[in-house]
């Protein structure tokens, strides 16, 4: 090296200054400010970031949470529940009658309906929906299960239809309140199945602008839309004009993006960050699931799983309270049922449900299960050990593993892909699932429990618990069904066919400006009210 | 004549080359894809409808037909050749859309990225070379030499996430995701970049040493041509050569860098694609776009290949008279 070192020097900085001058251009190019507008003007847009793709667009075929999200906002549905009651209110029908074994409905519609496409909402529209869905099947899988049994729709006259099912359909008036089942134009409604995914047309208050996938889904609001029903705190128009919901998977973009005010909310808040949205500058929403908790579900087909004393001590000696603390959200109670909170005919079984790790030692050594060497406990040679096969949720699992632990039951987790879990659900090849399922009307103890039922996850074959499930689907009266799921989750309890572990909550947050967020029965989110300040 | 059998003769293996690799690289994806354990169908149609997912055998086999799933691995490997002979790339399971059209409204996006990370990779690189190379104490240039293990070191998840919260939350300059504003492609470039840029640094910087120490420079040196011109005219072709060869590795590293960057920053791409298609298992996705990958990789790599007849003519030549005379002259260049 014979170069000069002065000259070397001087060269040097110079590039330095150059390559520091570049960087700083280039960053310099600074994004727009979102067309916020100033501190405390009302806004008319709603920017929100969103965990998933939707992937598909039609209300009917999706099942994922954000695409439900979604789609609430651009469809209406026959009927309203309250989420408080449970109570079915008018929407897009102004009356509705069911038949005394729950097999016919009836449903008087409001004539004043239009969709976006300026067709209007008439008893054909509500068959061509239906009859599509029936046609569809499995491709719509939810909508199958609200639909089964189906038979027709008949048009009685221009403002009144008649649904039929070949068997009593508990479930299908509740069915009816919900996105699943809202009704899309009957264009849209006769398109095949992948493209009614990309622009299905609904009557709701929005209406579906652009579709980006994986980066946004753009609405806007739809002008004449008066037909909300009587939940809603408004009439007319939405409050706001354009909705963007923001596809945001990486949870630290969304809590950031929250917290600088680039989104004004922000769907699946992380409940590690619920503490830091507590103060006033945020609100945070939170509604538990409706259905089934996240539990461990049972096949008492298999060996050790079919002794009732293991399954009641694993219900026992599982810690509720901790679960909820360790991986669930600080908004929503620990599970006390075989129905979440949120559920109707939810039957708080606190007592049965409560930690006790001893009483659980007890029944195990009184079954014959006596701790081994290494803490696990065993009968006949035969190691206490079970397995539980998920797709999601291993840190709910892992710390109900640690619990069993405790009373000498070895949990072993069986993480899958969603498919594996289907398949083992086929076959019946698990000793326990460990999943919720997520549904608004309290027949989803059917839909899981009965050997009957389509969708059916757990192994219990219990003839009572059947004829219970069974009954229930076909009482139109609400004391007497009630009456009758008390007895069937009594039931569940009593014979350990479910360890109930987590109430899954949707929970979300929004800057302090958002105000009007409403959770529907199914715990999705209805915009229509929405306000928001700058 | 003679010159285009000359040329044919010179790019005919490598197109040869190009072809086997995408044929190989289909037939070890279809035997990956076949004989992984587990039911795709179900695998996609679960990603689909998660708790709600219905499993009636008849409604499989039907849905299995209409994806091209049916039949022995034998007549669907040659099915689905047929297919991609005939341009066809097949449904995605998982959305219900052609893989064709998916490819082609992700791929600009992803590119977009790739070639704004490669670009600012190489300028990272050449600058830096410059700068190690100028630098008047050796404890700096070791410093700069080091800086490369560092930028690959960093995993582009974390560089990711602290140029989000430092340019976007913090300082309010970029936006923070998606692909809606200006200016979003810059951090995700950025992210791809550094340690794209490292690796082409490492390369770069290690051949403008060895061409330094040639004899040639030196006699640069004693004349006294100042060190810009000695770095521009009697370095840096030298040095590309090698730094080219890399380039064409480096569009698989690209392709790879893309999954985590575009999930990082909620960009709508290739990489999310794949991510998305492999958690489904959504097989026809799967192929299509590693066949797409693939591809684009040999073709670079083809392009690198013909790139080298530019910058250093002696490999241009080809033929039994060519490779005798770049012998001879490699020969009194030995001698000389």
């Amino acid at each position: 090296m014979n170069i000069s070192t002065r000259h070397a020097s001087a060269r040097w900085a110079a590039a330095l200054g150059v390559a520091a001058l570049g960087a700083g251009l280039m960053a310099g190019c600074s994004a727009g400010d979102g067309g916020k507008g100033a501190d405390g003007e009302a806004k008319d847009a709603l920017y929100i970031a969103v965990q998933d793709d939707p992937v598909c667009l039609d209300p009917q075929q999706v099942t994922l949470t954000t695409a439900l999200n979604i789609g609430r906002q651009l469809v209406d549905s026959l009927v309203d529940q309250d989420p408080e009651t449970g109570e079915i209110v008018p929407w897009v029908a102004k009356s509705y009658q069911a038949n005394d074994n729950l097999t016919e409905f009836t449903f008087t519609l409001r004539d004043d309906v239009t969709f976006s496409d300026d067709t209007p909402l008439t008893a054909e529209t509500v068959k061509t929906n239906f009859d599509a869905l029936a046609a569809l099947g499995s491709t719509a899988a939810l909508a199958s299960q609200y639909l089964a049994g189906y038979q027709g729709t008949e048009v009685v006259d221009a403002s009144t239809v008649k649904v039929s099912f070949g068997e009593p359909n508990a479930q299908f008036l509740q069915g009816a309140s919900t996105i699943t089942l809202g009704l899309l134009s009957d264009a849209s409604a006769v398109m095949p199945a992948d493209q009614r995914c990309q622009t299905p047309v609904g009557s709701g208050p929005f209406v579906l602008d652009t579709y980006t996938s994986n980066d946004s889904v753009v609405l806007t609001a739809r002008n004449g839309y008066d037909w909300g029903s009587e939940l809603r705190t408004h009439t007319g128009d939405a409050t706001i004009k354009t909705i963007t919901f923001a596809v945001t998977p990486e949870p630290g973009v969304r809590t950031g993006g929250l917290q600088t005010g680039e989104f004004d909310m922000i769907l699946d808040l992380p409940a590690a960050d619920e503490k830091r949205f507590g103060t006033d500058e945020f609100t945070i929403y939170a509604r538990a699931n409706p259905g089934i908790p996240h539990s461990l579900v049972p096949n008492t087909e298999r060996p050790i799983v079919s002794d009732p004393a293991v399954r009641e001590a694993m219900i026992l000696a599982t810690d509720r309270a901790e679960i909820s603390e360790l991986t669930g959200s600080s908004k929503v109670p620990p599970a006390t049922g075989v129905l979440s909170s949120a559920t109707p005919s939810f039957l708080s079984q606190k007592d049965a449900l409560a930690y006790d790790l001893k009483g659980a030692e007890k029944i195990l050594d009184d079954a014959g299960w006596a701790v081994g060497s290494d803490g696990v406990r065993e009968k006949d040679g035969e190691k206490l050990s079970v397995s539980v096969t998920a797709f999601y949720g291993q840190d709910v699992l892992e710390a109900t593993q640690a619990q069993l632990a405790k009373a000498g039951i070895n949990l072993k987790i069986n993480m899958v892909t969603a498919g594996d879990f289907f398949g083992a659900v086929a076959s019946k090849d698990f000793d326990f699932l460990g999943a919720g399922l997520t549904r608004t009307d309290p027949d989803v103890l059917r839909v899981m429990f009965s050997a009957a039922s389509a969708a059916r996850w757990a192994v219990v074959g219990d003839t009572e618990l059947e004829t219970q499930l069974a009954t229930q689907a076909e009482t139109a009266d609400p004391a007497a069904r009630a009456d009758i799921l008390d007895d069937a989750q009594k039931r569940i309890i009593d014979d350990a066919f479910l360890v109930p572990l987590l109430e899954v909550a949707q929970v979300h947050a929004s800057q302090q400006g958002v105000s009007g967020v409403e959770f529907d029965s199914s715990s999705r989110i209805i915009l229509y009210d929405v306000t928001v300040k700058g | 004549m003679s010159a285009v059998l000359r040329v044919l003769r010179y790019i005919g293996p490598k197109l040869a080359q190009f072809v086997f690799v995408v044929l190989a690289t289909y037939t070890v994806v279809f035997l990956l894809i076949t004989f992984l354990p587990g039911d795709p169908l179900l695998a996609a149609l679960a990603s689909k409808s998660g708790g709600d997912t219905i499993v009636d055998p008849e409604a499989l086999d039907r849905l299995r037909e209409q994806y091209g799933l049916a039949g022995t691995p034998w007549d669907q490997y040659w099915h689905r050749l047929g297919m991609l002979f005939a341009g066809d790339l097949g449904i995605s399971i998982a959305t219900g859309r052609p893989v064709g059209d998916m490819i082609a409204r992700t791929l600009p996006n992803s590119v977009e990225i790739a070639m704004i990370a490669l670009v600012i990779a190489i300028v990272i690189a050449a600058v830096f070379a410059f700068l190690a190379f100028l630098a008047p104490v050796r404890w700096l240039r070791n410093a700069l030499l080091q800086i490369p293990p560092f930028g690959v070191a960093i995993p582009a998840f974390l560089t990711g996430l602290l140029l989000i919260s430092f340019f976007s939350f913090t300082l309010g300059w970029l936006p923070s995701s998606g692909s809606r504003q200006p200016g979003s492609a810059i951090l995700p470039a950025i992210t791809l970049a550094l340690p794209v840029g490292a690796i082409l640094f490492q390369v770069f910087s290690a051949a403008v040493f060895e061409a330094q120490a040639s004899q040639h420079v030196f006699t640069a040196v004693a004349k006294g041509v100042p060190p810009r011109r000695i770095f521009t005219a009697h370095l840096l072709r030298n040095a590309l050569l090698p730094t080219i060869t890399i380039l064409g590795l480096t569009i698989g590293y690209l392709a790879a860098g893309t999954a985590v960057v575009e999930t990082v920053f909620s960009r709508d791409g290739i990489g999310r694609m794949t991510v998305n298609a492999v958690l489904a298992r959504d097989i026809n996705v799967i192929q299509g776009i590693v066949l797409m990958i693939a591809a684009v990789y040999a073709a670079v790599n083809l392009v690198v290949d013909l790139a080298y007849g530019v910058i250093d003519p002696r490999t241009r030549r080809s033929g039994r008279l060519g490779r005798q005379r770049a012998r001879v002259e490699s020969t009194q260049e030995a001698n000389a």
